[in-house]
């Protein structure tokens, strides 16, 4: 267990941020603005009893006089509340932001100021400078909060909330904070020091980003919207609408405990990425190794079936849900497994170096090789999934009815995306042994030209016939496959048309891998 | 002790360090010299276990830099040829960060911080942040980081950059300081001069090829075909001498003026001496004669030209 508190790199943030009169300065600003934050509270809630007194005295009804009565009675509760309120957005807003922007800017800073090659050199592990850093780099701000705790703590508790509820907020803020903190510095490693720009424009999408799955709370896996620094907080306060639950394995827990089983393991998967490369040079970064990447795979896979939540209430709509059978939940995971494979075929590009060793020394054994080549274990993740969508369908089978045909039909559907993922999975690593920089952006932005560009042949072909533009599509997209109204195993022939071209397209760039592999080297510059 | 076995670093389509393989005994100072793009940052990079190596390995005191990193690292004290330092930390905290993450016994730090304070002469700022360091002293402070947790191998990259002559000379005579204590020291350099006064060998890259290595003498007797030697004698005339020289086949390019001159002998050490006897046997009065040592910056220079190789 690493020693937190005598950390180095925590002590030296420690050191550099919190000298004793900026410490004083910080912790008097903060205790100022609790106070004018009370005041403000306690106005407002004088001027509603003002104006209830004045309607009272104005119409003189029962009613009015109960209103005020119960204003009048529960008015330093009513008071706390809302500082209590106020309090926990503030920290939860200042909390989340900082921690993500501040690790976001942690490695790609130290490697800016040409000071990251001394920590690396260091006896220090990568785990103990990533804890020294997801506590120091934001050291200021939790300082800050821990200065408004205590009046935090006593407004909650005055207002009428259990101790219990109060430390489940803190709990939940430290989650999600240190969740967000984990994701900011993993985007830091990501990023070379003239990135920098790019790393805050990207903490700012990754914050946008978790603040979005909020609206996953009506979808079919309501989970997920614990993962929204909202969630959790809004449902504390009880400001969450109409209640509800999310579900592991269809049995409702409570937003706390699902935003620490989301953060936690989400978490431990950034952790042992970061864990993996910190102290690597930045070419040799490759976040899981293809085991890994497997196991992310499943992990993600295993989510959908553990946050299924096929039927819920919303509304006047009575019991509404995203699925509605067997074959509804399979396409879904076909589809999310598309976006799964893309992401550990990402997680796994070889360094070209890695390949080029690779190359010259495998035999035809070291197919499955960790410096060669991701298509075959991109193959045996799909195996997995398909797997674990078997488990999950006859798991579920007494819910969401499961069709004879579904099992086959999504075999034939998950190979088909398997197809085209492995396709421009190959492509992005043909561009990292070009002379692309940042070759991997580039070729993302190359492939959605590509899906872009596939849209609008399709929609000059439309102007011929329909079936046209469906030829194209299934030739040169995936989306064929997510069509409801095939049935079974009616695949039609266009769909395995475009199968044999997109292996064909395999087959070429395999090609150009090779030949970029094999060019002769020349030595290094002279002066 | 650093071994260096088959060292080799590729970038894209180009080597940088193409087998390289070279030992350091323990307690010698090796100065490795070349151009820009030689390899020579490259090189101390992958000692250092900063940047993995294509093929080969990298032994520090040892211990294989790739298998054990951080128990190699432990031995290593690293010095950039570009470096920043933490600003916003004052000078004793700096070497205490350090310090800790070599994992000192807690008992030695404080100890050890002043000490090293003192050996790079920085005690008067030692409270001060160092922010308000000049250059030179920021240079100090790295090398004082780089020898905080009595490293066994100093890997230094251009260290003497940015530093006065005074202070130049304090770090010649730190590091030899140190060599005496048992350290050995992988230094590159482009100032050649420096290096051969305090090196014990060095090696020559040029395009990601060590192509000398040795002791100074070694490598500059190496690089040597011919002996220049220079002669002087009482009076003006070299007729005399010209005319003895000249009847030597082993004797060329004789350039001799009023008093002195130089000529160039293809032989060993030991046979210029009967050339100094035949030039007394025929009353040249001789005053001084001997063979003008090439420098290191000489001999670098034919080989960067091929004119040796």
């Amino acid at each position: 267990m690493p020693r937190i508190w005598s950390n180095p790199e925590f002590i030296r943030h420690r050191r550099a941020e919190l000298r004793p009169t900026r410490a004083i300065t910080v912790g008097a600003v903060v205790l100022l603005l609790c106070v004018l934050i009370g005041l403000a509270c306690w106005s407002s809630q004088q001027h509603q009893l003002s104006n209830l007194q004045q309607a009272a005295e104005q119409y003189g009804t029962d009613a009015w006089k109960h209103r005020l009565d119960v204003l009048q009675d529960n008015f330093v509760r009513q008071t706390s509340l809302l500082f209590f309120r106020w309090l926990v957005g503030l920290q939860a807003v200042t909390l989340t932001f900082w921690t993500l922007f501040s690790c976001a800017q942690s490695v790609s800073g130290e490697r800016d100021r040409k000071t990251w090659d001394f920590q690396r050199i260091t006896r220090l592990t990568s785990a103990e400078i990533l804890i020294g850093k997801l506590l120091g780099e934001p050291v200021l701000v939790y300082f800050a909060v821990l200065c408004a705790a205590p009046v935090t703590l006593i407004s909650g508790l005055a207002a009428g909330l259990s101790l219990g509820t109060v430390l489940s907020i803190f709990v939940f803020l430290v989650s999600i904070s240190m969740f967000l903190g984990l994701g900011g510095m993993w985007l830091s490693t990501l990023l070379e020091s003239r990135t920098r720009a790019v790393g805050l424009i990207a903490a700012l999408a990754l914050y946008g980003f978790t603040l979005g799955f909020f609206n996953f709370r009506d979808s079919g896996l309501p989970g997920l919207a614990a993962m929204s620094p909202l969630t959790g907080i809004l449902d504390a306060l009880g400001e969450t609408g109409p209640k509800i639950s999310p579900v592991l394995f269809n049995h409702p827990v409570s937003w706390l405990l699902m935003t620490l089983l989301l953060c936690g393991s989400f978490g431990a998967w950034l952790w042992l990425m970061l864990v993996r490369n910190l102290k690597r040079d930045y070419p040799e970064i490759r976040p899981l190794s293809r085991w890994e990447a497997v196991g992310c795979a499943a992990f993600l896979n295993f989510l959908i079936y553990a946050l299924l939540s096929p039927i819920h209430n919303v509304g006047f709509e009575g019991r509404v849900g995203w699925f509605d059978d067997g074959k509804s939940v399979a396409l879904f995971a076909v589809a999310m497994n598309g976006l799964f494979l893309f992401l550990m075929g990402l997680t796994t590009l070889t360094p070209q170096e890695r390949l080029k060793v690779w190359r010259r020394t495998a035999d035809k054994s070291a197919l499955f090789a960790d410096d060669g080549l991701p298509w075959p274990w991109l193959g045996m993740s799909a195996v997995v999934a398909y797997a674990l969508m078997v488990w999950g369908l006859l798991a579920w089978n007494h819910t969401l009815p499961l069709e004879a045909t579904t099992l086959q039909a999504s075999a034939i559907r998950l190979l088909l995306v398997l197809v085209f993922v492995t396709r421009d999975v190959l492509f992005l690593q043909w561009c990292m042994l070009t002379r692309l920089r940042q070759p991997v952006v580039k070729g993302v932005l190359f492939l959605a030209l590509y899906y872009m560009a596939a849209a609008v042949i399709t929609g000059l072909a439309a102007v011929t016939s329909e079936h046209a533009a469906r030829f194209v599509l299934a030739l040169l997209t995936p989306v064929q496959v997510f069509d409801p109204e095939i049935r079974g195993l009616a695949f039609p022939g266009m769909t395995y048309a475009g199968l044999l071209l997109q292996i064909g397209v395999i087959g070429v760039v395999l090609m150009a891998i090779n030949s970029r592999l094999l060019r002769p080297m020349r030595s290094g510059a002279a002066a | 002790m650093i071994e260096l076995m088959q060292l080799r670093k590729e970038y894209d389509n180009l080597v940088a360090v193409d087998d390289l393989t070279l030992t350091v005994p323990m307690g010698e100072i090796f100065g490795l010299i070349g151009p820009n793009g030689a390899g020579k940052t490259t090189t101390i990079r992958m000692a250092a276990g900063l940047l993995a190596p294509t093929m080969g390995r990298a032994i520090v005191a040892g211990v294989d830099v790739a298998k054990e990193p951080e128990r190699a690292q432990q031995h290593i004290g690293y010095l950039a040829d570009f470096f920043a330092l933490y600003e916003d930390l004052k000078v004793w905290e700096y070497l205490d960060y350090f310090a800790h993450a070599y994992n000192l016994p807690e008992g030695e730090i404080a100890g050890r911080i002043n000490e090293v304070i003192a050996q790079v002469n920085l005690e008067v700022k030692r409270d001060q942040l160092i922010h308000g360091l000049s250059r030179g002293m920021k240079q100090r402070l790295g090398i004082a980081r780089a020898i905080i947790h009595h490293p066994k191998v100093m890997l230094l990259d251009e260290p003497a950059s940015g530093l006065d002559p005074k202070a130049r000379l304090e770090l010649r005579n730190l590091l030899r300081a140190l060599r005496d204590q048992g350290a050995t020291i992988l230094i590159s350099s482009h100032i050649l001069t420096e290096l051969e006064g305090f090196c014990t060998s060095i090696g020559i890259m040029e395009r990601g090829r060590l192509v000398r290595s040795g002791s100074i003498e070694q490598v500059t007797a190496a690089a040597t075909t011919t002996r220049l030697v220079r002669l002087s004698w009482a009076g003006d005339s070299p007729g005399l001498a010209q005319e003895k020289l000249k009847s030597d086949a082993r004797i060329s390019e004789i350039n001799l003026g009023s008093g002195s001159g130089t000529f160039r002998f293809s032989g060993s050490e030991e046979d210029l001496a009967p050339v100094l006897a035949g030039l007394v046997a025929i009353n040249v009065q001789v005053t001084s004669f001997g063979e003008v040592k090439q420098t290191v910056e000489e001999v670098y220079m034919k080989l960067s030209t091929h004119e040796v190789m």
